[in-house]
Formats: C-alpha cells, sequence, structure tokens
C-alpha cells in the first residue's frame, strides 16, 4: 500500500505527515492528531458532526479524504477559541443552553463561525438554512438558533471592542 | 481509574466542555493496544446458515443475550436472541460473526474474510404475515411473543354511537446523533467496560448474565451519551462480542456503530397497530371502549415488546373517565430487527389511539373536540377499568384550553388541534443514588445515567436545598457500576423524581448524621466532615401527570405540512431547572414532530431495509421545525422534591395535536404516522 | 465506515490527469470534491484501485461570461455559484438550483462538474444546463469536444464520457433581456435528493409570446429528462393557467418515474405537474419583468 507525503496547517499549526490515501480527514483529525473534538455521526454526509473549516469555510470532514486536504488549512472546534478564551460563539451556546448530549455541538459551532464570517446579521431563516446540514436530536434546533444570535451579538460586541482600543 | 488518562474531573458530567470540543465520549477513549471490532452481519430477513467460515462467531461464542433494561421480559426464553446468529438468521443486519484489526479500516478490511453460505428463506415481514404464518422460531406455537388483556370484556352495549377505526405508528429509528458503541478491557482478572449509555447497571447486569461473569469481576462507567432515546438502556450482542474478545485476546476491543448498523440493528421503537372501537352517547360521552393492539416485536423477544402490549392496553383510555373497558395486546414475531423503546415507549401509541377516536366521536356528533374532552373528564379522581389511576383531569385540562389559547385559534384557522394526555412515568422500582463528602466537596453518582437531559443541574440543586451547601460545590458523575452498588436507568420519564428523590433521600440520611455526630446540622459541620451515603429510594405510587399540546397548520398544494404554531403546556410538578425543563419539551416536540411528518422504518416485501441513511428516516433538520411555545403548569408532586415526569410528554402530546390539525386542514380522516405529501397531495 | 484502499493522484495539470485516466483505464475514477464519491467509498458500495483527484488542476474554477456564453469551470463548487454575483443578477435559475443541493457544507466541497458527470438522474444541475440549452466541454487526449448538455447523460449514472476524458467547462448562451427561469424541487425531506424537480426557462417576445422554451426534469427517469414536446407546445404562445396546465399535461407525459423509496410513480407525476404549472407561470413572469 503507498501512503502519501502531505503537509497541511491544522488550527494554526503546520504539520507534515504520512497517510493512507483512503484515510477520512475525520479519522486523522480524530486519531492522528488527537483533535477529539470532530466527531461522526452518519455515513452518507448528512448528520454535520464532523463539519471542520477548509481554508475557512465549513466542510464535513468525514465526506473528505486527507489528502485532499494537503497544503489547506484545516480549523477544528480547538482551535477557534484563542487561549483559555472561549469564542462568543461558545460563549453564547452555553449561556443559551445550544446544546443538550454535546454530540452536534462542535459542528453546530464550526457552521455557525462560518456563517457568521460570511453575514454578521443572519436572521433566524438565514441561520436555520445554514446549518440544515447539521443534525441535532435533542434541542429541536430553537435554541441553537437563539444561540447562533446571541453568539452574533457577542462577536460584533467584541469587534467593535478591539476597534475601539485600536482607536484609543 | 489507571487505564485511562482521563483525570476525575473528565468523569463528570461538564456540558460546557462540549462548546470546546472536550468532551469524552466512546470513541474518545483510545486506549494502548485497542483492536477494533467489526461486525459481520445478515444481508438476509431470514435464512439458514449452512456454514460460516472465519471471524469469531457463534460456533465459538454461544451466548444469549440477556433480558435487561427498561421493560425487560426474561420470561421469553424461547425467543431470546442469540449473540451471533447460529442456524438461522433472522433480521437484516443480525450479527453473524465479528472480526478485529489494529484500526477500524483494518477491521472493516476483515469483513471480507469471512465466508458464510446462506439459504434464503421466506421472511414474515408484516404482522399480518406474523398472525397468518407459521412461527419464526422453532419451539413456539405461533408468531405471538405474548398476549395480554386488561380490564374485563363486556357485551357490546346498545349505544347510540359506535365507532371503530384502526390507527398505526410506523417504526421509528431512535437515531441519536451519537451512534452506540463500546470499550471492553480486560486485565488482572477484571472486565473494565465504558459505554455510551443511559444505565450502566443494565450493562454490567446483561454482560455478567450472558457471559457468566461473577458481578465484582466487572465494572461498567458511562461515557459521554451523545443521546439515546431509549435505545441505549439495555444490552446489545456487539457489547458481549467485545467484552468476550477482550478476555480472549487480553487487549482492549472497541466497537462504535456505524449510522447503517443503527438503522439496521438497534431497536427502533413504536411499530404499534390498534384497532379500536368506542361506544358513545349522543352528548359526548364515551362508555365503553374496546381495543385490539399489536406490536410489531421483531424477530427476537430481547427487546420491549413483551411488555409494550400490555403497557399500551393499560394507557388505553388515556385521560378520560370511560367506565368500561377492555383491550387485547399482542406482540407479534417478524423478521425484523427487534423493537425497543423510543421516547414515550408505549406511552405515544396508546395516546395515539384513544385521542384520535376522540377526535373521531367529535367530528361524528359534529361537537368541538374539546367539548367531547370536557364530557370524558371528571373532576374527581379516577381508576379506570384498565387499571390506571388518574387524579381529577378536568380542572387541568380547562386551564390547557385557556394556556393554549385554543379558543382563539379555533377562529383563525381551520387547521387547529388539540391534544390531551396523562404521562405515566417508569417511576418504579425507585433509583439509587450516592453521596460522598470530602475535602469540602460534594459528590454525586446516580443509578440512572444522564444522556442529555442535564442531570447536574437538578442534583446540584436538590443537594444545594436538602443541605444548604453553594452549588458550585457538587459534582454529579457519570453512571459508574464501581460507585454504586445497584442502580435502574434514564428512561420513561423517571430522572427527575426517581433520581431526585434518590438524591434528597441520600441528603437527608447524610444529615442526620451530622446531626447525631455534632448535635446540630450546619453546611459547615457536613463540608468539614467526611461521608459516604448509598441509598436505593423505592417508588411504588404513581406519579402520573397531564399535558396538553396544540398544533396549527397550513398544507401546500404539494401536500407539504406547514406548522404556524406548537404549542405545550405541561405539568411538571416543580421545574427543578427552568431552563433544562424548557429544553426537553423543545426537543420532544421536535421528536413529535419528527414521528408525525418524516420519520419511518421501512421494509419491502424480502424483509430488506430500505430505510438506507438518517436522512432517509426522516430526522427533522433545522428548516422542517418551527419555533416552540411552551408553557409550564407547576402542581407539586407527593415526592418531597415535588417534581414529576416530563421527558416524555412532548412526543406523547405532539402526534396528536399535530395529526387533528393536519385532518382539519386537509379534510382527510388519518390513521397512520408519518403522514406523508404523498397522502396529502391534492 | 472506512473506504477499501486505493492508490491516490493529485495531478496539477490536465494532460497529467488524462494521460494517468488513460493508462488506468476502467479501474480509476475521477474525484472533483468528492461529495458523491467519498459516500460510495465509504460504504464500499463501489471501489477503485486508482482514485485521480482532478481538484487541483488549475484553472478549473471560474464564472464568466465570453462572448456569446456563461462559462462555468468544471471544478466551481455549487457555493460559489450560489454566492457569484454574475449568477446572482443575470442567471438566477442556476442559483436557485444550486442552493437547493444538498445542504451548505457540501456545497461547500461538490462542484458542478462532478454534479453534473456522476450522471445522477436525480443531480439537479444536469437538468437546469439542459433547459438553458447549455453545453459541455469535455477534454481528453485528442484535445476538446463540446457536446449538448441535454445528450450528454445516457442512462443511470452512464454518460458520453470515453476513456481519458474529463468534464472541463459548462456553457450556458447568454440570457438575452426578456427571459425568466426558475428551479423547482419537491423533497420527502429538507436536504434530501428530491421526488421530482423541474427547470424551466423561458424567452419571450416583444407581443409576450414564448420564443424559445427549454425544461429539465429531475428524478423522474432513468436520467434527467428534456420536456421537448412541452417545450414546442409552449412556443409561441403567451402562457395563461389553461397553457400552463396543458403543457403540464404533455410534460408529465414525456416522464417516466419509477415507484421507490420517494414515492409512487403516480404520485412523482401528480407533482410534476403541479411544479410544472408553478415553474411556466414563475418563468414567464421573471421573463415578463425583464
Amino acid at each position: 500500500m503507498s501512503m502519501s507525503k502531505i503537509k497541511l496547517t491544522i488550527n494554526g499549526k503546520e504539520i507534515d505527515a504520512e497517510v493512507e490515501p483512503r484515510k477520512l480527514l475525520v479519522h486523522f483529525l480524530r486519531e492522528d492528531m488527537g483533535l477529539t473534538g470532530t466527531h461522526v455521526g452518519c455515513d452518507t454526509s448528512n448528520c454535520g458532526a464532523c463539519t471542520v473549516l477548509l481554508n475557512g469555510k465549513a466542510v464535513k470532514s468525514c465526506t473528505m479524504l486527507v489528502v485532499q486536504a494537503d497544503g489547506r488549512e484545516v480549523t477544528t472546534i480547538e482551535g477557534i477559541s484563542s487561549g483559555d478564551e472561549m469564542h462568543p460563539l461558545q460563549r453564547a451556546f452555553i449561556q443559551k443552553h445550544g446544546l443538550q448530549c454535546g454530540y452536534c455541538t462542535s459542528g453546530m459551532i464550526l457552521t455557525s463561525f462560518w456563517l457568521l464570517s460570511k453575514n454578521k446579521n443572519p436572521t433566524e431563516e438565514e441561520i436555520r438554512k445554514a446549518i440544515s446540514g447539521n443534525l441535532c436530536r435533542c434541542t429541536g434546533y430553537q435554541s441553537i438558533v437563539e444561540s447562533v444570535k446571541y453568539g452574533a451579538q457577542l462577536l460584533k460586541e467584541e469587534q467593535k471592542g478591539e476597534q475601539e482600543i485600536r482607536v484609543r | 481509574m489507571t487505564v485511562l488518562n482521563w483525570k476525575e474531573g473528565d468523569l463528570a458530567y461538564d456540558s460546557s466542555v462540549f462548546v470546546k470540543g472536550k468532551g469524552h465520549f466512546v470513541d474518545d477513549l483510545n486506549l494502548p493496544g485497542t483492536l477494533f471490532m467489526s461486525v459481520l452481519r445478515s444481508p438476509y430477513a431470514r435464512a439458514r446458515i449452512l456454514s460460516i467460515k472465519g471471524g469469531l462467531n457463534g460456533s465459538e461464542l454461544k451466548a444469549k443475550m440477556a433480558s435487561v433494561g427498561e421493560g425487560a421480559d426474561p420470561s421469553q426464553s424461547v425467543s431470546i436472541q442469540p449473540v451471533f446468529a447460529t442456524g438461522y438468521v433472522n433480521y437484516v443486519g443480525e450479527p453473524v460473526a465479528a472480526v478485529f484489526g489494529d484500526d477500524r479500516y483494518k477491521a472493516t478490511d476483515l469483513l471480507e474474510t469471512v465466508e458464510v453460505d446462506y439459504e434464503p428463506m421466506k421472511p414474515v415481514v408484516t404482522m399480518d404475515d406474523a398472525l397468518k404464518f407459521p412461527p419464526i422460531h422453532s419451539g413456539m406455537k405461533s408468531n405471538i411473543l405474548v398476549q395480554s388483556s386488561r380490564g374485563s370484556d363486556f357485551k357490546d352495549p346498545d349505544s347510540p354511537i359506535v365507532l371503530e377505526d384502526t390507527l398505526e405508528n410506523e417504526r421509528v429509528a431512535t437515531n441519536p446523533i451519537e451512534p452506540r458503541g463500546i470499550v471492553a478491557s480486560y486485565s488482572d482478572g477484571m472486565l473494565n467496560v465504558w459505554v455510551s449509555t443511559q444505565s450502566v447497571h443494565s450493562i454490567k447486569d446483561g454482560l455478567v448474565e450472558s457471559l457468566d461473569l461473577r458481578p465484582d469481576a466487572i465494572r461498567v462507567m458511562q461515557t459521554d451519551t451523545g443521546g439515546a432515546f431509549g435505545s441505549k438502556g439495555g444490552l446489545y450482542p456487539e457489547y458481549v462480542m467485545a467484552s468476550y474478545a477482550s478476555m480472549k485476546y487480553g487487549r482492549p476491543v472497541k466497537w462504535i456503530e456505524t449510522r447503517r448498523e443503527h438503522l439496521s440493528s438497534t431497536n427502533p421503537g413504536r411499530g404499534v397497530r390498534g384497532k379500536v372501537k368506542i361506544f358513545a352517547e349522543r352528548d359526548g360521552r364515551i362508555t365503553g371502549l374496546k381495543g385490539d393492539v399489536l406490536v410489531d416485536a421483531g424477530a427476537y423477544g430481547t427487546g420491549i415488546a413483551s411488555f409494550s402490549a400490555g403497557f399500551i392496553a393499560m394507557m388505553m383510555t388515556g385521560p378520560y373517565s370511560i367506565e368500561n373497558g377492555y383491550v387485547i395486546g399482542r406482540s407479534v414475531l417478524t423478521n425484523k430487527v427487534p423493537q425497543g423503546p423510543y421516547r414515550g415507549a408505549g406511552r405515544p401509541e396508546a395516546s395515539f389511539f384513544i385521542e384520535r377516536m376522540v377526535d373521531l366521536l367529535a367530528d361524528e356528533l359534529k361537537m368541538d373536540p374539546v367539548d367531547v374532552r370536557l364530557a370524558n373528564m371528571s373532576d374527581k379522581a379516577f381508576t379506570s377499568p384498565l387499571g390506571m389511576k388518574i387524579e381529577p383531569a378536568k380542572p387541568f385540562f380547562e386551564s390547557a384550553v385557556r394556556e393554549l389559547e385554543y379558543r382563539r385559534e379555533v377562529k383563525l384557522t381551520n387547521g387547529v388541534g388539540l391534544s390531551f394526555f396523562v404521562l405515566v412515568p417508569a417511576v418504579y422500582p425507585g433509583e439509587s443514588a450516592r453521596i460522598i463528602v470530602k475535602d469540602g466537596m460534594v459528590k454525586v453518582w446516580l443509578g440512572g445515567n444522564s444522556h442529555g437531559q442535564g442531570h447536574e443541574n437538578f442534583a446540584r440543586k436538590l443537594v444545594n436545598e436538602e443541605l444548604g451547601v453553594p452549588e458550585n460545590i457538587v459534582t454529579l458523575f457519570r453512571g459508574d457500576t464501581g460507585m454504586t452498588l445497584d442502580g435502574v436507568g434514564s428512561w420513561g420519564s423517571r430522572s427527575a423524581i426517581a433520581a431526585g428523590a434518590a438524591i434528597v433521600a441520600a441528603c437527608r440520611k447524610i444529615k442526620k448524621k451530622v446531626e447525631e455526630e455534632n448535635g446540630n446540622y450546619s453546611p459547615e459541620l457536613l463540608l468539614s466532615g467526611s461521608y459516604d451515603e448509598f441509598v436505593y429510594e423505592e417508588q411504588k405510587m404513581s406519579l402520573n401527570s397531564f399535558g396538553a399540546n396544540l398544533a396549527t397548520v397550513e398544507i401546500g398544494k404539494l401536500g407539504n405540512v406547514k406548522i404556524k404554531k406548537c404549542a405545550a403546556y405541561y405539568d411538571v410538578g416543580r421545574a427543578l431547572n427552568r431552563d433544562m425543563v424548557i429544553g426537553q419539551i423543545q426537543g420532544g416536540m421536535a421528536q413529535g414532530i419528527g414521528q408525525t411528518l418524516h420519520e419511518g422504518l421501512y421494509y419491502n416485501e424480502d424483509g430488506q431495509l430500505i430505510t438506507s441513511s438518517i436522512s432517509d428516516a426522516g430526522v427533522p433538520l433545522a428548516e422542517d421545525l418551527p419555533n416552540f411555545t411552551v408553557k409550564i403548569a407547576e402542581h407539586r408532586s407527593s415526592l418531597p422534591h415535588g417534581a414529576k415526569g416530563l421527558g416524555e410528554s412532548p412526543t406523547i402530546g405532539v402526534p396528536t395535536a399535530l395529526i387533528r390539525a393536519i385532518e382539519k386542514a386537509s379534510g382527510k380522516r388519518l390513521r397512520k404516522t408519518p403522514v406523508t405529501p404523498e397522502e396529502l397531495i391534492q | 465506515m472506512h473506504p477499501s484502499s486505493f492508490e491516490y493522484f493529485a495531478p496539477k495539470r490536465m494532460e497529467e490527469a488524462i494521460d494517468l485516466l488513460t493508462k488506468f483505464g476502467e479501474e480509476a475514477k475521477i474525484m472533483a470534491g468528492g461529495q458523491s464519491l467519498i459516500p460510495l467509498l465509504k460504504l464500499r458500495m463501489a471501489s477503485f484501485p486508482y482514485v485521480i483527484d482532478i481538484s487541483r488542476i488549475q484553472g478549473l474554477d471560474y464564472i464568466e461570461e465570453k462572448g456569446k456564453f456563461l462559462e462555468i469551470g468544471a471544478l466551481t463548487t455549487l457555493s460559489e455559484i450560489e454566492d457569484s454575483e454574475l449568477i446572482k443578477e443575470r442567471y438566477r435559475i442556476l442559483r436557485e438550483a444550486a442552493a437547493q443541493i444538498a445542504d451548505p457544507l457540501v456545497r461547500n466541497r461538490g462542484t458542478i462538474g462532478g454534479n453534473i458527470s456522476h450522471g445522477d438522474p436525480s443531480n439537479d444541475m444536469p437538468a437546469v444546463i439542459m433547459a438553458l440549452d447549455g453545453k459541455l466541454e469535455i477534454t481528453g487526449k485528442q484535445g476538446k469536444r463540446v457536446v449538448e448538455a441535454s445528450s450528454f447523460i445516457t442512462d443511470s449514472f452512464t454518460t458520453l464520457l470515453q476513456e481519458g476524458e474529463i468534464l472541463s467547462k459548462i456553457m450556458v448562451p447568454v440570457f438575452d433581456g426578456s427571459s425568466g427561469g426558475c428551479y423547482i424541487k419537491q423533497k420527502k425531506n429538507a436536504g434530501d435528493f428530491s421526488v421530482a424537480a423541474i427547470a424551466v426557462h423561458l424567452s419571450i417576445d416583444k407581443e409576450e409570446k414564448v420564443r424559445r422554451a427549454g425544461i429539465g426534469l429531475t428524478s423522474v427517469g432513468p436520467r434527467p429528462l428534456r420536456a421537448e414536446k412541452g417545450e414546442r407546445f409552449l412556443e409561441g404562445k403567451r402562457i395563461n393557467d389553461s397553457v400552463a396546465s396543458e403543457a403540464a399535461n404533455i410534460i408529465v407525459s414525456e416522464s417516466d418515474p419509477t415507484s421507490d423509496f420517494y414515492g409512487s410513480a403516480d404520485y412523482k407525476k401528480k407533482v410534476l405537474n403541479k411544479i410544472a404549472v408553478e415553474a411556466i407561470n414563475t418563468s414567464y413572469e421573471r421573463a415578463m419583468v425583464r
């Protein structure tokens, strides 16, 4: 079996690896990198528990070979906070109870992260459409939608705060 | 715990870690030297096995499944499932052999090394076939797994109104987003098992029985459990195989279910049909009910089916004061995966039958369905002829009609449905709790194990109330048979009541000890000492509670149902944590909508599963669902902490309200869930 | 769910890809975004000794108007189509169809070339490109050839692509001012494949009569279908309710759905009839506004 050499960036860190071409990105992240926050929930690209960011866009890491990520930037749930400081979306999901069992949470947050990168003020309909590739079986989605809205608000406040600091 | 790099804090329930991806799910556990297990499954609904070559199979591991967990019935010995099929396979997805590889890719590759020769046989696929054809298991007289009845038979009265209908709920896959999974690790005479479960004690009891282990030679520990909804309550064949293999190879063995395996091989819920006849007066009073309930047990009596038939029969008169009742319940064997509990586990089915009939009666009499319901409830407590105790129903229902704004909604649109139900929680036989106070911290374990409901919140609150210590020093740990001697499980709307009561009892025991030692009690005295109490708090009383739902819909010309409003009004006794209560209700309402509009598990005439993905199975997306209106009433229960059952209420009340709303909007009598656009298209 | 082993190649140039495909023949499979292929590999419903990842070939990811055609590189993702300002402004039907495929995450990887050349009768893009009289550029050893989109998919999962050939470009005639179209899709569950879907594109003349009609159908036959009789019927007519309804009947007569998990053949025809009426009316309205 021939192995492929790859170089990719994961959560800001450059990684060199030799992998079996058939290995899915999700398994590389979970097993080779120990980043177990990315989950597997289905076989058919439906549930989105495996969502990561690839060059900033939300994708399903169970429907991608790790070799396809060669030369690219992957961000997982472990990579969106800065040190101990949680990302506003992470805080919002806690405060608005946007989770119960926690299994879909990483995917929901990363998809929302991507959504907010394109759209700072998503409407409820836009949020529901954006997370339509992420299944949650516990919450009925309402608290997730509220979390994303609240996360958007926190993010704006934070960015405003940063701007003010810069102005000063 | 030596084998894990998980620290003590990693063993506690803490939902805040999930937003950082720092949960501890079973597949996150990687012990050194782990073998990954893959299971070869039957491609046939029914076949004779002529030979099996390769893998671990039934010629070596002859164990049978134990009957443990929710609704378990150990009396069904003839139809108990073997861990590996031997001789015959009886459903698509039934385990035939297991292979073990150094990683999950190799384990999957190894499936190709097993050779099985089958001689296909004609399967029994439907419940009608089950009644018509010879038994699928030799040693049985028919495909009837159990037959029981509730109430006493009565002569058909000479009523002015007699209505009869046949109503059905299709099977539903439970589909937690985390599939099932287990890690078994045997060393030095001890089998350590980590599992995604609702009940570590069920799994332990099952493995002890199935593998004939010494109870003190096995410890079952719960990992973070990514949803369960009934399907992770009991033992499964894969758990026995993985445990056995770990003992055989002396290495940790991991098995993680794929979604396809979940659809074919994890016990689904529902799959129940009821033929119901009601006798009524012209003023809307129902004087008698007769029913014939059929439960599709699937291929073995391992699941819940032998219990469900009688349980559903008992609840068939719902919250109504109906004088005469007689219901026969039968569970029948078919060549499909065994049926199991799914959120509600018989309660939604019973409610579906009675509520559909009450609505039919309203239409027959051209009465408002609310008035028909009012005509059948009492402001006194009532014991139904089927054996169910019901508190006075009328006062709650009248407030529900107001709170759900029913009278206003019916003026606005035609597509309105209202439902009413009584929830019978599985509070019996009680639950266990252990509390350790040491080094100024309070640690709690429960016999029943949270799978997303947030038990840690009520645990902290109850300890705070009983012992006066701040909530932030109270930690609830995940299920661990090493920490609790005995316990039941988290299902049947029981945790806040049964586990809550156990926490209260354990706290009181500790408080008494503090008082005995010091002459008085204070939190400071408590925290300066060391205490360790285990209680198994029995529950024998009935703790039923009421709930009502309202739904309004519009139907598009393609038959698509647009839900305009989906509202709930439930008596939760006392909300121990309001946010958790609302979350439970919203999530359950989504599942109620799913069952009504989208979810089903379909087999073709050959017994092949044609539902092939979680999307096919109909798990609703954010786009499918409305915002919910949730209201709660708090009429304290007789328990010391006042709680009542909750978790299953929405899956009972939503389908009946929603299907009625669709019925009104479409003008078509609806008898079955799911209701599809194909039925409703104009 | 884990794919079987295969050898993997990620050529950066078209010629290199074609060489590999020629060399390995039927044992090789082209992968672009992988959103259809990888699930098949994972479920081991398909396996190939050689996977040729063409996604690194330069210059196949663009959306631009060039002369008489809107040209879309085969590696353009569905979300790039959805988000393109040019498409948003001038080719609404393409955006409408793209935005209804699978879910946003799948669209971030899935490409228009893959959606078409997979040959799946329930994929959405073929019907749309057919309705628009689109053409497909195929690159092979002998260079490039251009085929009509309507003839490209010959049967379920079967296309005109020969050994060593790659779909390289999608070409849609630039719309004139007085045209409009839409894509309507009925799904069993949100995010699912369709029960039936229809693409309609109408150009109208000064008298508000249909000058040209293009109609493509998804999920109602062994391959994406072009409803040519329906097109001929509409041409030269002003659209009103009876015309739309008669056209819908004709379109249904051109469909050939089978009963399956998504519904009975009769139901699919019923759905097709209703969405055909709606799509014709909507397209006409949109053409009139222009």
